[in-house]
């Protein structure tokens, strides 16, 4: 079967319930799974042959509803409504039941082919619920596989029902809902003129119709379609009249008890939802007094375990480079060929001894963090301070996946409804040290200085933040909505999910930000032989020399660092012409610190720059990296008259 | 009474959210409706949000503070 006609299966679920480690299971390492409301806040393409049959599977991100709240789930909405694929798979995850259903009801009503995969059965169990997958299938009158996504039980069954259903075409039974809403619903329908462009089917329209917010784009509609208009209209003052409830929350009533009872029917319930160690933990974990020493611990934990790891791997990778080097500079005479070899040697033995050892446990602790769930509880924690600073507890979680790399943190913003939060949390997440800014503070501060040092130069990142937020609030005025985040269950994390994470963004780093350091080394070195770095020094110097403080030879190095951070690290030994040992030779601790600071505020790297671009439009960009730099230099010269 | 001065881990239930349709809309997609049997699971230091927690589907959900006054509550055994 030819790639582009293979039939298109979505996953769609509400945030949480399993999909991309359920997408995992079946594509590969593609997914990026974590336990947050809007993990997966783009969607993911992914072919997969199963027994020679190709099936085009797509993982998109969760969405509580059909009507989205919030820009992940107008990704989702527009890939279910505009590529109209040939099946669902609605993961639903069986712990919460009684909610999940409500997405499976609205689906069922666009009449496409579709399976429930009813996932997470073995979190049901532990808290005392037990499914009859039967009894609801009869129920819903679509398939219903049980799946243990993290395990990879039910994968292979889910699979053939796919590929059964596909086949025949299965359609579930729309259910029924009480008679003045349904003779409502079928009088709407029959309104709907022939050529008018339904979604799915008429009678999904005309669902949507009734439940979508702000008239469904009233002005479109009585231009084309006058009469349907009116007939909307008298639908729902109607519906309302009878229920003294606007229509949508008629709907939507309906929708949650036929939900609850299909739950109650097809579901055990031991007594009472039992209280597992997730509830208990919790207790602990978002206590208002214990649940901040926990986080602090859960911070500090996180710092000195990725210093502790670092550090030595850093010292022992190190060594052979270093030696390398000095052979090199002995052997080769002619120095343009000294300096393309050094740059190329600076730039693989950058990355390998001190960029990974610093990535890769940073990386790994940042996936267990995810998976468990903490994020959020941080979030419930965080809120009061955020409000602070004019945001509220769902920006904590792309601030702290900011500590990784700045690039998903903005796209995570796609979480926050309010388009005023999106932009404050954009312009503020780059302020936060990726971890490439977390190399250049570990290696250079932490290395040379002590840990303490460094900590405290997160702490008075964290503490710059918090200050940049407060002054950019008096510009963005509108009040943000208030908080509402789901706090997922907590969850052991499975290891394979955990490697599977880490090793998928250790694939990128070494696909694209390594060539790029080996690429900025060499680049450096051809500069260095024919002293074209003298000419942009003086053109900097102004500002390195003056300002600053610091050595001339450091204005090249900076230019470097917007392509990408580590890199003025890596060229600051080699423009300063040393080893990374004996660095305090050519630059005094003091000039190190202004250094790191400088760097690590002065513009966001250019991969930070094209998503801001791309997410939060062009001025918002521009506006970050003026604040950026101003803010760079601004603390800079600060801390350059304080120490 | 609003859900803020509910007794902590008592039986509830909603009887209405006084909220915009944008509240209302977020708190149903949640699986949080009117005569749902809700429960204050827990609070926040310094005026923070409230933890809600949904006794019939086991949901829980962090609401900030001036969500939680407009969720109108009762006692779910008529104690209150």
């Amino acid at each position: 079967m030819e790639r582009s006609d293979a039939p298109v299966v979505i996953f769609i679920g509400q945030p949480n319930c399993g999909k991309s480690t359920l997408f995992n299971a079946i594509a590969g390492p593609k997914a990026q799974t974590s336990n947050f409301p809007g993990t997966t806040v783009k969607h993911t393409h992914s072919l997969v042959s199963i027994e020679g049959r190709l099936l085009n599977v797509i993982d998109l991100p969760g969405t509580y509803s059909l009507h989205p709240t919030d820009p992940a789930e107008k990704v989702a909405l527009r890939h279910l409504f505009i590529e109209k694929p040939d099946a669902i798979i609605n993961v639903v995850d069986a712990s919460i039941l009684g909610r999940s259903l409500e997405l499976t009801l609205e689906l069922v009503e666009m009449n496409l082919p579709m399976i429930v995969a009813l996932n997470m059965t073995d979190l049901a169990e532990k808290k005392g619920i037990s499914i009859d997958a039967a009894q609801l299938e009869a129920r819903l009158g679509v398939p219903v596989i049980p799946t243990i996504a993290a395990h990879g039980r039910g994968v292979a069954e889910l699979l053939e029902a796919a590929f059964r259903c596909l086949a025949a075409n299965c359609r579930g039974t729309r259910p029924r809902w009480t008679n003045d809403v349904e003779t409502a619903i079928e009088r709407l329908r029959e309104a709907i003129p022939a050529d008018f462009s339904c979604v799915a089917n008429p009678r999904f329209t005309a669902i949507q119709m009734i439940e979508s917010g702000h008239l469904f784009c009233a002005d479109f509609l009585s231009e084309i379609a006058p009469d349907l208009k009116t007939c909307l209209d008298e639908v729902r003052t109607e519906l309302s009249a009878k229920r003294g409830l606007p229509a949508y929350e008629v709907l939507a009533a309906e929708r949650h008890h036929l939900s609850q009872k299909i739950f109650e029917e097809s579901g055990r319930v031991a007594h009472r939802i039992r209280r597992g160690w997730s509830e208990r933990l919790d207790d602990v974990l978002m206590h208002p007094w214990l649940g901040y020493p926990v986080l602090i611990l859960v911070l500090l934990t996180f710092f000195f375990a990725i210093f502790k790891i670092g550090g030595p791997l850093e010292t022992l990778l190190l060594k052979p480079f270093a030696d390398l080097r000095l052979v090199l500079e002995a052997r080769l005479d002619s120095r343009l060929l000294f300096h393309l070899v050094d740059g190329l040697l600076q730039g693989i033995g950058g990355g390998v001894a001190i960029v990974l050892p610093y990535f890769v446990p940073l990386l790994l602790l940042m996936a267990l963090l995810e998976d468990v769930g903490y994020l959020a509880r941080a979030g419930f924690l965080l809120d009061t301070f955020m409000h602070r600073i004019g945001l509220h507890g769902k920006s904590v979680s792309p601030f702290i996946l900011g500590f990784g790399c700045n690039v998903p943190a903005i796209v995570a913003t796609r979480i926050l409804e309010s388009r005023r939060d999106r932009i404050l949390t954009s312009l503020l997440i780059p302020f936060i040290p990726c971890s490439a800014r977390t190399t250049i503070i570990l290696a250079l501060v932490a290395f040379f200085l002590g840990p303490w040092w460094a900590l405290g130069f997160y702490v008075f990142n964290i503490l710059l933040v918090a200050l940049l937020g407060r002054l950019l609030t008096v510009f963005f005025r509108t009040s943000s909505p208030g908080l509402i985040l789901e706090i997922p269950t907590l969850k052991v994390p499975a290891l394979k999910n955990v490697l599977l994470k880490v090793y998928v963004q250790l694939k990128s780093f070494v696909r694209f930000a390594w060539p790029l350091l080996i690429g900025g080394s060499v680049v450096l070195g051809l500069i260095q032989s024919f002293h074209w770095d003298a000419i942009i020094n003086t053109i900097l110097s102004p500002l390195v020399a003056g300002a600053l403080g610091l050595p001339r030879e450091l204005g090249v190095t900076l230019v470097f660092g917007f392509l990408r951070k580590e890199l003025s690290l890596l060229m600051m030994l080699q423009a300063l012409g040393v080893g990374y040992r004996d660095l305090l030779t050519v630059i005094t601790r003091e000039q190190m610190i202004v250094f790191t600071v400088f760097v690590s505020f002065f513009i966001p790297c250019l991969s930070t720059f094209a998503i801001l671009w791309k997410e939060v439009g062009r001025r918002i960009a521009f506006l970050s990296a003026a604040l950026s730099v101003s803010v760079a230099i601004a603390l800079s010269v600060l801390v350059r008259l304080l120490i | 009474m609003t859900l803020l001065q509910a007794p902590q881990d008592a039986p509830l239930r909603i009887v209405d959210i006084a909220g915009g349709e944008n509240v209302r809309r977020r708190l149903f997609s949640l699986g949080f409706n009117i005569g749902d049997r809700v429960a204050l699971a827990g609070r926040s230091i310094l005026r923070g949000p409230v933890l809600v927690r949904n006794l019939d589907l086991g949901v829980t959900v962090a609401v900030g503070r001036g969500i939680a006054q407009k969720i109108m509550i009762e006692a779910a055994d008529g104690t209150i």
